[in-house]
């Protein structure tokens, strides 16, 4: 029956909303240091502490039945699967045919008046040697 | 069946008792809750390929995006899950009148988030940052969009930017429409679900103050919660995807 | 509790009863009709296709119709027959009998899923009548993007009835999660529940992904957004991942319902117990769960990295290993069973065949370098036909055969039918099979004409083609004529002496609340071993 249900109290609430909005304070004040690639490991790790709170608490899932929070956590590995299948093809197809590697079009039709450019936005029939050296740190 | 003649009036013929069919619903919508995570997941997939092909112009075409917006938003969405939970606090405990008013200020927070991304999308559409084809924001006023000296420093270090003297553009990236197009589907389809949300939560706000939900029976509220959550769940992951590129 | 006589078909009455009913079995029955209708509808489309590939020339169709032809008959083939035709029907109609509840846990929900199914088949229908779309069922990038075809009305017609299929499966996950009757525990289930659980899992969590594909492919064609269309900078082959993800796992929403009928099919025509309850059923688990990382064996010539070639075709074998499983647990149930010839049973012994076929020409296939000289030919064509003709279609006309006096309280002629199921059988291997040796010798699909060495094969595949539609035909109006009104049977009739509890527990046609009494459980499902249980069959 519905009395029997498990009634959170109301202190958990808040202090799970407080740590909410700690963890966004700290996400914003993260992405201002650079951190080269950690950047988005770290985003993606406290938002997925603050999702994983969220699921947790407000959602309900530590007290109810734990089929929700497998079929939750099922969701979340079909997603993982999805991601991580589709990057081992676009991640790994220049291994044999480099010329297979890039998208088929950088620079889309859109933009058929602008000359064609490097990453950076540099033009590529410009001498653009002192460049080559930071390709890799962004 | 002899639960029928004491059953309450809330209890559909076909459950054996009210547990039953309160277990059944949640069950459902957690089912419910997967197939949503599997909608934002294809779109997640395309983000995740695009921006490991492209870092360069995801970092470019972020800084276009208005943090300060984006984190007030995120502030207004924790705020709606917190009113959200205590309205089925105040249920549970048959505080009808603090639920009824916990669920107005779930209510406003959304039309506050819509609002927000309502200003924040009007801008875009202004300046020509729009999806795929109607992509036409190539200004020079790139860089006074962008408020935090050390950010324009940066910004120019790192972008070397580009001016095509006769078309008169300035030109930083390759295919931001991209990450517009990106940026736009998943927020619009993330601001679809606000609105429906605000739909349901004002249907709840009918269905309480009519007394149809109480602390024995208020599995529409728990499972509206759930999907509400799940709204916030996603903008969490949101935010610092498209606003916090580092 | 009230009047014996009543059942679901006659009470209520009026056709208002019916279009807004919530009532599982109406909603079943509705989507039968409406399932035999589109396969009606892709039939026709399909011997059209054959006899234009009579001769190797243009004979009746240009090459634009054919191209509509072939879309289309794959789309309502699949979208509108196939994926809701087992669950949406018989699975409807039977899981609250097998599980011994009154209804779906969602009713309402159950109706809206049948609205949405008719909603996305007028989109289906309006495409047919106003010209067709020639993208292929698959909508590959970028020709879909630049077609100026209904692509638009197709794609949208599928993201509709995709939410059709979700809201199928989360009502089905509900209901035998917590709607099963007391005692009725998990491996007391019919394996027929087991493959619609297994069928729902797989809906819920594929379907969503097809829809958001749609979505992306209606948002390329209007804003070009750039993710699917290379013009603007996308990428195709992410079209085909996105596709796939999908489309794959709906090949077993497609076959496990199927691979559920024929367990429930061959205990009962072979009076014993089945065998390998368990193995039986996590096999179906694992099918279900292996057909998501599976994909990329659609996509071995699209142009996807190496590493994933090799992935792909590594798990793909692993699919055949929970499926042989369930074969040999077949084929040891009917050693030294009784086993009758019944119309059911002769469908259920030609699946195994015909799916066997099937799916062994399927691990040819999963191989990299064979199914790059094999890709797109029609070996490829034969290798899915043979999978969902002669798995999935056979067995649910076998499980119409089976579950045709339970829903209807009549009995068809059972010696046309067994002759339907025979013509079915040769006739499918008539026309099927030499697309096998077509395809070995570089004949590609979706080809209106052909080089005149492929002549002598494609006209024998012709030939055989329209004997299995007129058996088919024969089949399905032998069971419509059952329903005149002089064919009633008992309402206690167990014709096959069947143990599951939509036939000891009900009558046929059941009751409007399926169980006159809350159902006790006595004996499991297959307990042909320690229950006796007589065929009965009088009229």
């Amino acid at each position: 029956m519905s009395e029997e249900h498990h009634i959170t109290p109301l202190k958990t609430y808040l202090v799970v909303a407080t740590a909410l909005f700690f963890l966004t304070a700290v996400t914003v004040w993260a992405s201002y240091i650079d951190l080269g690639s950690f950047n988005i490991v770290l985003a993606l790790l406290i938002a997925g502490t603050k999702a994983g709170v969220v699921a947790t608490f407000f959602m309900h899932l530590l007290w109810d039945d734990k089929k929700n929070a497998t079929i939750f956590v099922g969701s979340l590995m079909f997603l993982s699967i999805f991601i991580i299948i589709t990057l081992t093809d676009t991640e790994f197809r220049g291994a044999v045919n480099p010329e297979i590697k890039d998208p088929i079009n950088k620079r889309a039709a859109l933009y058929s008046t602008l000359p064609l450019t490097d990453d950076h936005g540099y033009p590529l029939d410009k001498e653009n040697n002192h460049h080559e050296g930071d390709k890799d740190h962004h | 069946m002899s639960h029928d003649k004491s059953s309450p009036d809330f209890l559909y013929h076909h459950f054996y008792d009210v547990n039953q069919q309160y277990e059944t619903s949640k069950l459902g919508m957690w089912a419910f809750i997967l197939t949503e995570v599997l909608t934002f997941g294809g779109l997640f997939v395309a983000y995740t390929i695009y921006r490991a092909w492209n870092p360069e112009m995801f970092f470019n075409a972020n800084l276009l995006l208005d943090v300060n917006k984006g984190l007030i938003n995120t502030i207004v969405l924790i705020a709606s899950s917190l009113t959200m939970a205590l309205a089925i606090w105040a249920i549970q405990l048959n505080k009808r009148k603090l639920s009824l008013l916990m669920l107005f200020l779930t209510f406003v927070c959304a039309l506050g988030f819509l609002g927000i991304k309502y200003l924040e999308y009007e801008h875009k559409f202004h300046l020509g940052q729009l999806p795929g084809e109607y992509y036409s924001y190539m200004g020079p006023e790139v860089v006074q969009e962008i408020h935090d000296q050390e950010k324009i420093n940066h910004y120019i270090e790192t972008n070397n930017i580009f001016f095509d003297k006769e078309t008169n553009r300035l030109y930083t990236m390759n295919n931001p429409h991209i990450f517009f197009g990106i940026y736009f589907i998943m927020t619009g389809l993330h601001g679809l679900h606000v609105a429906i949300g605000m739909g349901l939560i004002a249907w709840l706000m009918v269905l309480t103050a009519r007394g149809k939900l109480h602390a024995r029976y208020y599995t529409h509220m728990e499972a509206v919660g759930i999907f509400w959550h799940l709204v916030d769940l996603i903008w969490i992951f949101l935010f610092p995807l498209f606003y916090l590129i580092g | 509790m009230g009047d014996t006589n009543q059942n679901y078909l006659t009470h209520p009455k009026g056709i208002m009863s019916w279009l807004l009913t919530l009532d599982h079995k109406r909603i079943g029955l509705m989507y039968l009709f409406g399932g035999l209708f589109f396969f009606f509808v892709g039939g026709l489309l399909a011997l059209g296709m054959r006899a234009e590939l009579a001769a190797p020339g243009n004979d009746f169709v240009s090459n634009d119709t054919y191209n509509s032809m072939y879309t289309l008959h794959g789309a309502i083939m699949i979208f509108l027959f196939i994926i809701p035709a087992i669950p949406g029907a018989l699975g409807n109609i039977l899981l609250p009998l097998m599980l011994g509840a009154k209804d779906v846990a969602f009713p309402r929900l159950n109706l809206f899923s049948f609205y949405l199914y008719s909603i996305g088949a007028i989109f289906f229908i309006y495409v047919l009548l106003s010209g067709g779309v020639d993208t292929g069922w698959t909508f590959y990038t970028p020709y879909s993007t630049t077609s100026n075809t209904n692509v638009m009305s197709t794609t949208m017609g599928i993201f509709i009835i995709g939410f059709s299929s979700i809201l199928t499966g989360l009502n089905f996950i509900a209901t035998v999660h917590k709607m099963r009757t007391p005692g009725l525990t998990w491996y007391k289930l019919p394996l027929f529940v087991w493959a619609l659980y297994g069928t729902s899992l797989v809906q819920i969590t594929a379907t969503p992904v097809i829809a958001i594909t749609m979505v992306l492919l209606m948002l390329e064609r209007l804003l070009g957004i750039g993710i699917f269309d290379p013009a603007m900078g996308g990428d195709p082959v992410l079209f085909q991942h996105f596709f796939w993800f999908y489309s794959h796992p709906a090949v077993y929403i497609m076959i496990l319902p199927a691979f559920g009928i024929i367990s429930e099919i061959i205990p009962v025509h072979s009076r014993k117990k089945v065998w390998g309850y368990k193995f039986i059923a996590y096999s179906t688990l694992s099918i279900a769960f292996i057909g998501f990382l599976v994909w990329g064996h659609h996509m071995f010539t699209s142009g996807q990295s190496v590493l994933s070639q090799i992935v792909f075709s590594f798990i793909t074998y692993f699919v055949g290993i929970p499926t042989g499983v369930k074969i040999f647990s077949w084929m040891l149930t009917m050693y030294k069973g009784q086993v009758s010839f019944t119309p059911p049973m002769l469908y259920a012994l030609s699946f195994l065949f015909l799916f066997t076929i099937g799916g062994l020409t399927g691990i040819f296939l999963g191989a990299v370098a064979l199914d790059i000289h094999l890709h797109d030919t029609y070996f490829v064509v034969a290798h899915f036909h043979y999978v969902m003709q002669g798995g999935t279609i056979v067995a649910f006309l076998g499980g119409l055969h089976h579950w045709w006096p339970k829903s209807f309280g009549t009995m068809y002629n059972q010696t046309i039918a067994n002759i339907a199921a025979i013509g079915v059988f040769i006739a499918f291997n008539g026309t099927f099979f030499p697309q096998f040796l077509l395809g070995l010798r570089g004949m590609p699909r979706r080809y209106a004409t052909y080089d005149p060495q492929f002549v002598e094969v494609h006209s024998y595949s012709t030939f055989w083609s329209g004997i299995l539609g007129i058996s088919i035909f024969i089949g399905v109006m032998n069971l419509l004529w059952s329903l005149r009104k002089s064919n009633k049977l008992d309402p206690g009739t167990n014709p096959w002496g069947a143990l599951t509890m939509e036939w000891t527990h009900t009558s046929s046609p059941p009751h409007p609340h399926n169980f006159e009494e809350e159902p006790v459980l006595t004996h499991g499902p297959y307990d042909y071993d320690k229950v006796i249980v007589k065929p009965t069959f009088k009229k």
